[in-house]
């Protein structure tokens, strides 16, 4: 799994967010690292929802404009669990030999 | 920001968003737009050039991309398939080309009485159109995979009936003789007829995992 795809679900997990919100959201879980753009997030939540991992909540219109809300379908957070159980597995095994651990 | 700026602005955006497909930008332009404008900086009247270029590469990976969820993996290996046999043709054009030459030679130890006329006749009668012929070929292979991909089921049937007339002309030109002087031409169809077989098989596997699954 990509990174901007597991920070996506990580944006996801907490609740339904929109897009902007899961922009910020991933802004903000990766110390401004990772500064998703519209077209890429919207090719990744494409993806996402043909694989059923994400789905679509609600739709609310804000300032005349529509805001669709995601949130993860349990198929995405199971999937989204496995993956981080995966790299906690992996930063252990790095820590354990660099003597940090 | 002002009114003049903002509207400069998502007219620009919308402009950019041509790039994806007409039914994508139907349900989500909107939603696509509202992310754009709310991370522009203020005062911003023309779009950055890497939201654009972001933009250009989301709408073509949306046009391109296969709609196959990662679980149909049959679906993805047939795809991969045929981008393998598009392969092969491109590389038999390009190796009929560039070889052009050990031919001619091949030709004129066969032929003692080859003259310049004659080899060139052979190069536009039959070299040049073969290698044409391969690369539209090519070209055949990667439009159907694209069209099945997404999710055209005339696709998968087009294909099945290309792969019944390539192994109708394969038999026929075996039964002709063709593998008596032949044998490069003949190495490649045979290639190319296997790699459609698991396609074909590919695919009929993928549509028998999938109906059980409609049927509930």
């Amino acid at each position: 799994m990509q990174e901007a795809t597991f920070l996506i679900l990580t944006a996801l997990a907490a609740g339904s967010q929109h897009g902007y919100g899961i922009v910020a959201d991933v802004a903000a879980i990766s110390d401004g690292r990772v500064r998703l753009r519209a077209g890429t997030l919207y090719s990744a939540l494409d993806r996402l929802r043909l694989d059923g991992l994400i789905e679509v909540d609600r739709e609310e219109i804000v300032d005349n404009r529509l805001r669709r809300y995601y949130r993860l379908t349990p198929g995405g957070g199971r999937q989204l669990a496995a993956e981080a159980a995966r790299f906690r597995s992996n930063a252990a095994a790095a820590l354990a030999r660099l003597g940090l651990a | 920001m002002t009114p003049a700026a903002a509207a400069d602005l998502e007219r620009g955006y919308r402009r950019w968003l041509r790039w994806y497909p007409r039914s994508f930008r139907r349900e989500h332009g909107d939603e696509i737009l509202a992310v754009l404008l709310a991370g522009a900086g203020q005062g911003r009247r023309r779009p950055d050039p890497v939201e654009c270029l972001d933009l250009v590469r989301g709408g073509l990976r949306m046009r391109l991309r296969p709609s196959v969820p990662s679980s149909d993996r049959s679906t993805r290996r047939a795809l991969g398939l045929m981008c393998l046999g598009a392969a092969l043709e491109l590389a038999a054009a390009i190796s009929l080309l560039a070889t052009v030459d050990d031919v001619r030679s091949a030709v004129a130890s066969a032929n003692p009485g080859l003259t310049d006329g004659e080899w060139h006749a052979v190069v536009a009668g039959h070299i040049e159109p073969t290698a044409l012929a391969a690369c539209a070929a090519a070209g055949l292979w990667l439009w159907l995979a694209w069209a099945i991909g997404r999710g055209h089921r005339w696709a998968g049937i087009a294909f099945a009936v290309l792969w019944c007339v390539n192994t109708y002309g394969l038999v026929d030109g075996l039964a002709g003789g063709s593998a008596a002087y032949a044998r490069g031409d003949l190495a490649i169809a045979i290639l190319l007829w296997l790699v459609q077989l698991a396609t074909v098989a590919t695919l009929l596997a993928a549509r028998a995992r999938r109906q059980p699954l409609a049927r509930r």
